[in-house]
């Protein structure tokens, strides 16, 4: 039986494995970062929940594919919130006005203004649901305000700022070698699976070819028989 | 006339595009203020006036110039907006005011006369005629040509008039006579001309359905993605309409333009500026097309071959065209 995915495909990434990885977690120990990380960004960039308002500061389920939770982000400047979500859970409860789905990192480089939104929408590597208007809103106010992820979360740790900098490039340096290991390893996985789609996927633009050209004779007969 | 250095004028839909504009080469950004006075009224993009005021005395630190597009209609019995925005764009230090509404271009001319006065191509004024006569009532300097000419039509109106040229040469295609569709406002009640926005963000949902991601437009369904196809916009004018039981695009497909092959072309046919559209797109597109396009320009203008851009990933649908440029059709 086939079986059809919603919305793009979680690619085999670092991400993935990490979620998979701390999934036993207990929220609660993690939300509290979250909940720093967003009084950081009103605090930075109170302009992009400013040009929210206009639109009723909307709530957005964010959910980064590759992660086995999904965010509620509220976006009331007076009350601004990013709420863990189990992927379990049935996000129609949670009042959310549109919901963006991607995978983490591209979310993370779209916040930060260094990837096209559409040009991602156009590859489909990214789904907007819901309220395109609030969607429109976001991605427009973030991309406004220079965001950086790295350098705007360090102000959460204060004096330990510099220590965990130094910690956080290390990770980034063995998340980039990891990142092509596993590109390589899902390569050769796949290798076999993709030279037997690309010959299918020639057999039918053949056959698509053949259709449409009976269907030309077929117009044209009937065209002169009429 | 042959042109020896050919303009870049760039969008900007926010301070930071702005800033990415002229940092990667831009010679003048053209942008608007947060309201309905221009015709990319869209959620969160735009200027205030402040930021406005910041942003060209930033174009202006780096010799660069900055237009504001002021060019939809004004609203029956409501012109003030209208006209407030053009005495402000003008006291701000806007190099030019872009128009297209006869009477604005009217107040303009009379109330702030020493700032540039440039025909929006929402004015669809495409023959020496109508050009001629924008000139001399309103003195116009430039006219942005309608994407409807080749490049030897725009050749030979060049020889018939007297003011500049600007023409577009990257990013969305808008297929109506341009200034006068009212596809978007028969859908949802806005339009580009008048409200400043084609198929607004407020009427349009998208819906993932599996194995197939649908787009709607008000109350009409305009599209349907298979999984692996590159999506587009969701205006009426790239929707899929069926014909003989079969979907296709009947008015345009989801492209983008590229002319860049055509720069040595239109230097030749005495062109001032190349546009490139795109203000509702976000800083990572400004910033690469426009380095991309500065390139390109600069071989031009060396009498080199122009470079491939490589742009093919962000634009819309994943796919270009020449468009009317390379005109093969009636």
């Amino acid at each position: 039986m086939s079986h059809s995915l919603k919305g793009p495909v979680a690619p085999l990434s670092p991400v993935l494995l990490a979620g998979m990885a701390i999934r036993p977690l207990p929220y609660g120990l993690i939300q509290p970062l979250f909940n720093k990380a967003i009084a950081q960004m009103h605090q930075q960039h109170p302009d992009v929940f400013d040009r929210l308002i206009p639109l009723g500061s909307p709530r957005f389920l964010i959910d980064p594919i590759d992660l086995p939770f999904s965010f509620i982000m509220d976006t009331r400047p007076t009350a601004p919130s990013l709420t863990l979500l189990d992927k379990q859970e049935d996000e129609r409860t949670q009042n959310i006005q549109a919901s963006i789905r991607g995978p983490l990192l591209l979310l993370i480089e779209l916040l930060e203004g260094r990837i096209d939104g559409d040009a991602l929408f156009f590859s489909r590597d990214l789904v907007v649901e819901g309220d395109t208007e609030a969607v429109l809103g976001l991605r427009n106010a973030v991309d406004g305000a220079d965001i950086n992820v790295h350098t705007d979360l360090l102000h959460i740790f204060g004096p330990l700022a510099r220590p965990v900098d130094g910690a956080a490039q290390l990770a980034g340096r063995l998340f980039n070698r990891f990142s092509k290991d596993l590109n390589t390893l899902s390569k050769a996985t796949l290798a076999p699976l993709q030279r037997k789609c690309d010959a299918q996927a020639a057999s039918l633009a053949e056959m698509e070819d053949t259709i449409t050209a009976l269907k030309k004779q077929l117009r044209r007969r009937s065209g002169k028989s009429a | 006339m042959r042109t020896e250095k050919l303009e870049l004028v760039c969008p900007a839909g926010t301070p930071a595009a702005l800033r990415a504009a002229v940092d990667a080469g831009a010679d003048t950004i053209y942008c608007g203020f947060r309201d309905a006075t221009n015709a990319r009224n869209f959620p969160g993009l735009n200027f205030s006036r402040e930021e406005m005021g910041e942003g060209i005395n930033y174009a202006k630190r780096h010799e660069a110039h900055v237009l504001v597009a002021l060019n939809t209609y004004p609203e029956a019995g409501n012109p003030e907006p209208w006209h407030q925005a053009v005495l402000d764009a003008a006291d701000l230090g806007a190099h030019a005011l872009i128009m297209a509404d006869v009477g604005l271009l009217d107040f303009a001319s009379k109330h702030r006369p020493d700032t540039r006065r440039h025909l929006s191509v929402q004015a669809s004024a495409s023959n020496p005629d109508a050009i001629a006569y924008y000139q001399d009532r309103f003195d116009i300097k430039r006219v942005v040509l309608p994407r409807v000419l080749t490049v030897p039509e725009i050749a030979k109106l060049n020889a018939q008039i007297n003011v500049e040229t600007e023409v577009f040469v990257f990013g969305g295609l808008c297929v109506m006579a341009e200034g006068r569709c009212s596809l978007s406002s028969y859908a949802t009640g806005q339009s580009p001309n008048m409200n400043g926005v084609c198929s607004p963000a407020s009427h349009v949902r998208y819906e993932d359905k599996g194995n197939k991601l649908v787009s709607k437009l008000g109350e009409f369904t305009i599209n349907q993605f298979r999984q692996s196809e590159a999506a587009g916009y969701p205006t009426l004018c790239k929707g899929r309409f069926v014909t003989q039981d079969k979907p296709s695009y009947l008015f345009e497909d989801p492209t983008s333009l590229n002319a860049a092959e055509f720069l040595p072309d239109l230097m030749d046919a005495g062109v001032t500026a190349l546009k490139i559209e795109g203000r509702q797109r976000g800083k990572a597109y400004i910033a690469q097309v426009v380095a991309a396009f500065r390139k390109a320009a600069d071989a031009a203008a060396r009498g080199e071959p122009v470079p491939p851009l490589g742009l093919e990933t962000i634009t819309e649908g994943q796919r270009e065209t020449t468009g009317a440029y390379n005109k093969r059709w009636q």
